[in-house]
């Protein structure tokens, strides 16, 4: 189609074509990702298979030092005169003997069966004592340390047979290695990014991806209320858990949980999602509209929200929307004045319509304001040249808002939305403290009518003790959020023209 | 001989009441026979196990501990009064140096939580509910009671019998009152009126009050099912899933129905609000009874003064007969880590914190309910209406030990179900086919 | 025609002031209330009426006068604890963070796409499970039960937020840059000297949400603070006062302290409004 036979349709065959257009590009984005996925994998065996006939071949060339780099870290630096990284070098291969030896190498080596020592106990005297045996979360948490370390060093080693192999060619042509500072002010400069990453890398190494691994292979055991560290061990049992998620079997109720609950968290996340974004902008657009007086105090009342934290205010809310809570008050109290009897609505935990609406209204409540802030700085960086041009057209405001302000809202904050969109699938808070998962059903294993997907994992990993079955999904939703967003953003406007401002 | 024999009827006595609801430990009447029989021989055995009274052993079971430095757990409404109780311990062995004994506040509720996430940090010596003991003693993280028979005299019968899992006392007897019982203001529900759920709504409806039972709740919900004959009986082999007596459907059926329809016949009156909203009822003048736990005996008490009234649980009517309420009923022990670095020291002073002289103190202080024989008998109990009342409940409850981790969320949801608008008491079908389902989720079955 | 354009523009303003009216009570009279009652003297937790029949200062006063080493609830502890956490985190987390979004935005190496890739979706896994890890891994080096193991998990994660940053470091030209290479400067000087003090609005917003997380968070930091009630935040504090054995006694305390936690952060929002508006603007316009 062209852009005049475009021009020419009217608004609902517009939006159509576009909503069309927008559907048919989906498949493609989501073919896209998994090719680059599986282009992925493909590299990463041609790389590793590179870096292997590397390996050999620089130990056929190297000369005596770099061929003891193989074993020694650092010997080749060493001898050609780059003292402080040699000396590095050994000292990572110091420490990983070390920490093998001392610590880590215990845990490793029961890696594969997570503990077979149970623990028992011995009386000794009047007490008996209990001997603690293998702790399988323990060996299963320290094996991943150490399988992280090991995968560090390698990286180390392999760059210290590198370097000792560089360094040898360098003095092959002569060349003097950099001195010290000279590497140093590198660092403030050609390789500066390494020197900003390296702390936040680390700490979220340590603190996300270290404790991320421990859980995803948590999934793949048994850790449950009948396999308690320390007394009991648990074990690996390959993809059971995943397999009782997926049992749509009629009576199976873990299956069928996971399924209704995962067409709730999808609804609610839409539903949540867009009710703050819709009524968001509504309200940003009042007050920024020409005309409005006060801008400051309305924007202050909305964002008082935003600086009372949120437990704190959704407890409150659980207790105004309870039977006798403030709200039934204040509508007995209406009910009064035209002659009515007290009013005793159950907000949470009655129907599952009426507790969903009230969760939806609630985290309205919640997330408007947030919308409110973002929106108005975006309303306010609207180019003026634009409104100019359409007054000069002679264009009402209404026309000026459809065709202006509208899209030009809509291209800027798509991003936002999807993130909200993935926020809202992982929205513990709402639930958790408002509604705690109720009404509750005979219907599900261990959840209730409002609970999304995070708040049965957290009930299945705090109540029940089922650490294997919330573990697994976890993963799933991590899966799902994560597919959306990389779609999203690799295909995403500002991702795309990265370097439009530059 | 005479005391053997009173502790044997004892426990058949305490067998008999408990009949059904199997106390903790798989319930089987042939361990507890061979348990009692143990601490009768074992007479002898108690004096072997050098203790001096009720409150301290002979020093020289700390054996070769000393400098000794230990952790203990305390609630903290009686943080004080265990930093007292301290204090005389260590002033009890004077041969002893105690480097420093630390109290600090846990919520019993909790305590076991906490235990279980990292034994080592854990307190040495803490207090815990009866529902915990199985998941704690799974973990291997208690450590056995080292004065079993000495302990099992001192304390009722029914108390060291919900402490043993497989016939081991795990636990020191702390207290013997961790349930919940009705309290309502006299000024609304006579007396005499108080023994009858039907007389108790109609008396809150006509004063325009309400009465409040927490029917989301699993832990007080599961009193539909347990006066309905659902009753628990311990875990199964597996030591997870929860194990039911067999009961009678129809019979079953039939009181959920007759709660069901006393729910929507007052409603307004009988509402469904977290316990903590009681006092609060109270004080208002919005409340005319209720049913509340143990805990919130002193807040209930002061928001009502005079007119604060306790009673057991009510009756209900089904189809006639007026069937007493079954509640679930705990006690509180004291628990010893297994991985404590000081384990004879930890095992004194938990024998001497369980002591008849500590559980006297407590039962003053702070009104909770001993669970010391001799201490049972005291004017301080046995005057004290809300103990009496605690006391009748207790004989009429399932005991809140070996209660799988899938119970509460269920029992809960049978409650909502029940109060719930859109339920037709009249259905019996639905009941039916609710029951069924609240034991399988609860059996966590398909 | 001029004139019904006023008028019709009148009743539309009108009607907006009302609207805004009346939402701004819905959004506020949840605080109203939380401020009324902690000043509420009768009752402990409901009352069947909105506004407190007598007032008192007493729950401000026992939040306070109640505390000491031994007792329980130890407000102004756990008041200073967090403000602590909260100071300490928010450097360390408003370093990680513009570092890395300056990193993204600025500079150029092999595997950024993929870096910024993987830590976009990190920040997706749903938490829970991963703290009890978090608690055993700072216990093996030795930091459990200690403020100093909050301030590591609240800023340990920030490097992943940094998409808002980075869309606005992505706004500043790039001429900029490359004007100061000519001159000389390093990569280093460029961030420091002329990226960084362009960029007040989004080093408030980074400051601004690094500050409120302590506040709000009271699952991980009970799970690593364990029995150690002093070193309690408010968050888990005030949780605590909210749990079946203390509401009775100190549930209008709470309120009072919720009051006295919201004072701090919306003093600071308020006048950081401005800024913190301007940079979630330019930065989620890119990000």
């Amino acid at each position: 189609m062209t852009y005049v036979e475009y021009k020419m349709l009217n608004p609902m065959q517009k939006f159509g074509y576009k909503a069309k257009k927008f559907l048919v590009s989906v498949p493609k984005a989501i073919g896209r990702f998994f090719k680059a996925i599986g282009l992925g994998i493909v590299n990463f065996f041609k790389a590793f298979a590179k870096g292997i006939k590397n390996y050999g071949s620089t130990f056929v060339k190297g000369d005596w030092a770099t061929k003891l780099s193989y074993l020694i870290f650092g010997i080749g630096d060493l001898s050609k005169g780059k003292i402080y990284k040699g000396i590095l070098y050994f000292l990572v291969e110091v420490f990983y003997i070390f920490y093998m030896v001392s610590f880590g190498g215990q845990y490793i080596a029961k890696f594969g069966t997570l503990g077979t020592v149970e623990t028992h106990t011995e009386k000794v005297g009047i007490v008996s004592k209990t001997v603690f045996g293998d702790n399988s979360m323990l060996i299963l948490l320290y094996s991943v340390v150490t399988i992280v370390i090991t995968v560090v060093v390698f990286a180390v080693y392999i760059s210290n047979i590198k370097d000792a192999y560089k360094h040898q060619v360098m003095r092959e042509n002569g060349e003097k290695p950099t001195s010290f500072s000279h590497d140093m002010k590198e660092f403030l400069d050609g390789k500066y990014h390494i020197t900003l990453l390296s702390f936040p890398v680390l700490m979220i190494c340590v603190f996300n991806i270290l404790p991320l691994i421990f859980m995803i292979l948590i999934a793949f055991t048994n850790y449950d209320k009948a396999h308690m560290p320390p007394g009991t061990l648990f074990t690996w049992v390959g993809m059971d858990n995943f397999g009782s998620l997926f049992n749509l079997v009629e009576g199976a109720k873990k299956g069928k949980t996971f399924i209704e609950l995962t067409e709730w968290t999808i609804l609610w996340a839409i539903l949540a999602t867009f009710s703050n974004y819709i009524l968001g902008m509504i309200v940003a657009l009042m007050i920024n509209k020409k005309g409005i007086k006060l801008k400051a105090l309305w924007r202050t009342l909305f964002v008082i929200t935003i600086a009372v934290p949120q437990f704190v205010s959704l407890l409150l809310m659980n207790q105004m929307l309870q039977t006798n809570g403030a709200l039934n008050v204040l509508l007995s109290d209406i009910s009064k004045m035209f002659g009515g009897g007290p009013v005793e609505i159950q907000f949470l935990n009655s129907t599952t319509l009426m507790a969903r609406a009230t969760v939806v209204i609630v985290n309205c409540w919640v997330g408007i304001p947030y919308t409110i802030l973002s929106m108005s700085g975006i309303l306010m960086n609207i180019p003026e040249d634009l409104y100019e041009s359409a007054r000069i057209d002679g264009a009402s405001p209404v026309k000026t808002f459809t065709a202006i302000t509208l899209p030009y809202m809509i291209f800027v904050t798509t991003p936002q939305l999807i993130t909200q969109f993935v926020g809202n699938i992982n929205n513990f808070n709402v639930i958790y403290l408002l509604t705690g998962g109720g009404p509750t059903t005979q219907d599900y294993y261990q959840a209730g009518r409002t609970d999304i997907l995070v708040t049965w994992l957290f009930t299945l990993s705090m109540t029940s003790q089922d650490y294997g079955l919330a573990a697994a999904i976890g993963i799933l939703v991590f899966i799902v959020c994560a597919t959306i967003s990389l779609i999203v953003y690799n295909n995403s406007k500002s991702m795309k023209d990265e370097e439009a401002f530059s | 001989m005479k005391k053997i024999l009173a502790i044997l009827l004892a426990g058949m006595i305490t067998a008999t009441a408990l009949a059904g609801c199997g106390g903790g430990n798989g319930g089987s009447s042939s361990t507890d026979s061979k348990s009692d029989a143990s601490s009768g021989s074992g007479s002898t055995d108690a004096s072997a196990e050098k203790v001096v009274d009720a409150n301290t052993v002979d020093p020289e079971l700390f054996g070769d501990e000393d400098n000794i430095s230990l952790k203990v757990w305390a609630p903290s409404q009686a943080l004080e009064l265990v930093k007292k109780q301290v204090e005389d311990f260590k002033a009890a062995y004077p041969t002893k140096t105690f480097t420093n004994i630390e109290v600090s506040a846990m919520a019993e509720a909790e305590s076991g939580t906490q235990v279980l996430n990292d034994a080592s940090a854990a307190a040495d010596v803490f207090g815990f509910a009866s529902d915990h003991l199985n998941k704690l003693v799974d973990a291997k993280v208690l450590s056995e009671v080292a004065f079993v028979n000495t302990v099992s005299e001192m304390n009722a019968p029914e108390t060291v019998e919900a402490g043993k899992i497989k016939g081991t006392l795990y636990a020191y007897p702390e207290t013997n009152d961790n349930g919940y019982y009705l309290v309502y203001d006299k000024t609304v529900v006579s007396e005499d009126k108080a023994g009858k759920l039907e007389d108790i709504l109609a008396a809150c409806k006509d004063a325009g009050k309400k009465f409040i039972f927490d029917c989301g709740n699993g832990y007080y919900a599961c009193t539909y099912a347990f006066t309905a004959g659902v009753k628990i009986d311990g875990l199964e082999e597996d030591g997870v899933t929860q194990k039911f007596v067999q009961y009678d459907e129809n019979e079953a059926v039939k009181t959920l129905q007759a709660f069901s329809r006393l729910m929507h016949e007052y409603k307004g009156t009988f509402t469904s609000l977290d316990v903590a909203q009681i006092a609060s009822g109270f004080s208002t003048g919005t409340l005319g009874a209720g049913v509340d736990g143990s805990w919130n005996t002193n807040a209930d008490q002061k928001a009502l003064g005079d007119n604060f009234g306790a009673a057991k649980l009510p009756t209900i009517n089904v189809d006639g007969t007026d069937k007493q309420l079954i509640s679930l009923f705990g006690y509180k022990y004291i628990g010893v880590n297994a991985a404590s670095k000081f384990p004879a020291s930890a095992q004194i002073l938990a024998y001497y914190l369980h002591g008849e002289k500590c559980q006297e103190q407590r039962a003053e202080e702070l009104g909770w309910g001993p669970s010391n024989k001799n201490v049972q008998g005291k004017p301080v109990i046995t005057d004290n209406p809300i103990q009496q009342a605690i006391k009748q409940q207790s004989e009429n409850a399932c005991v809140q030990v070996n209660i799988a981790p899938t119970f509460w969320n269920p029992m809960g949801n049978l409650g909502n179900k029940l109060i719930a608008d859109e339920t037709d008491p009249e259905d019996a079908e639905y009941f039916s086919k609710l029951l069924k389902d609240t034991v399988a989720n609860v059996r966590d079955e398909g | 025609m001029i004139k019904s354009y006023k008028a019709r523009r009148i009743i539309s303003n009108g009607l907006i002031y009302l609207l805004l009216a009346i939402m701004g009570i819905i959004w506020v009279s949840p605080f109203a209330y939380l401020l009324m009652h902690s000043f509420r003297l009768e009752s402990t937790i409901a009352v069947p009426y909105l506004v407190p029949q007598e007032w008192t200062f007493q729950n401000y006063i026992d939040l306070f006068a109640g505390a000491g080493s031994s007792s329980a609830i130890n407000f102004p502890r756990w008041f200073l604890n967090t403000f602590v956490v909260a100071c300490f985190s928010c450097v360390i987390s408003t370093i990680s963070v513009l570092a890395v979004a300056y990193t993204f935005s600025r500079l150029r190496f092999s595997a950024r796409k993929k870096l910024m890739n993987v830590a976009m979706i990190l920040g997706m896994f749903p938490g829970f499970m991963t703290m009890i890890a978090i608690y055993y891994l700072l216990k093996a080096m030795g930091l459990n039960q200690n403020l100093i193991a909050l301030v590591i998990c609240y800023s340990s994660g920030a490097g992943l937020g940094f998409q808002i940053s980075k869309g606005f470091f992505d706004t500043i030209p790039r001429a900029l840059d490359e004007a100061a290479t000519i001159d000389g400067a390093t990569k280093n000087q460029i961030f420091w000297r002329i990226i960084l003090p362009m960029s007040k609005p989004i080093v408030v917003y980074t400051v601004l949400t690094a500050f409120i997380g302590p506040w709000c968070d009271f699952i991980l930091a009970k799970i690593i603070m364990g029995d150690k009630r002093e070193l309690y935040t408010v968050a888990i504090g005030l949780q605590s006062m909210t749990s079946a054995e203390f509401i009775n006694e100190y549930y209008k305390q709470f309120l009072a302290g919720s009051v006295l936690v919201a004072i701090p952060i919306t003093t600071l929002f308020l006048i950081m409004q401005r800024y913190y508006v301007e940079g979630v603007t330019a930065g989620g316009v890119k990000g």
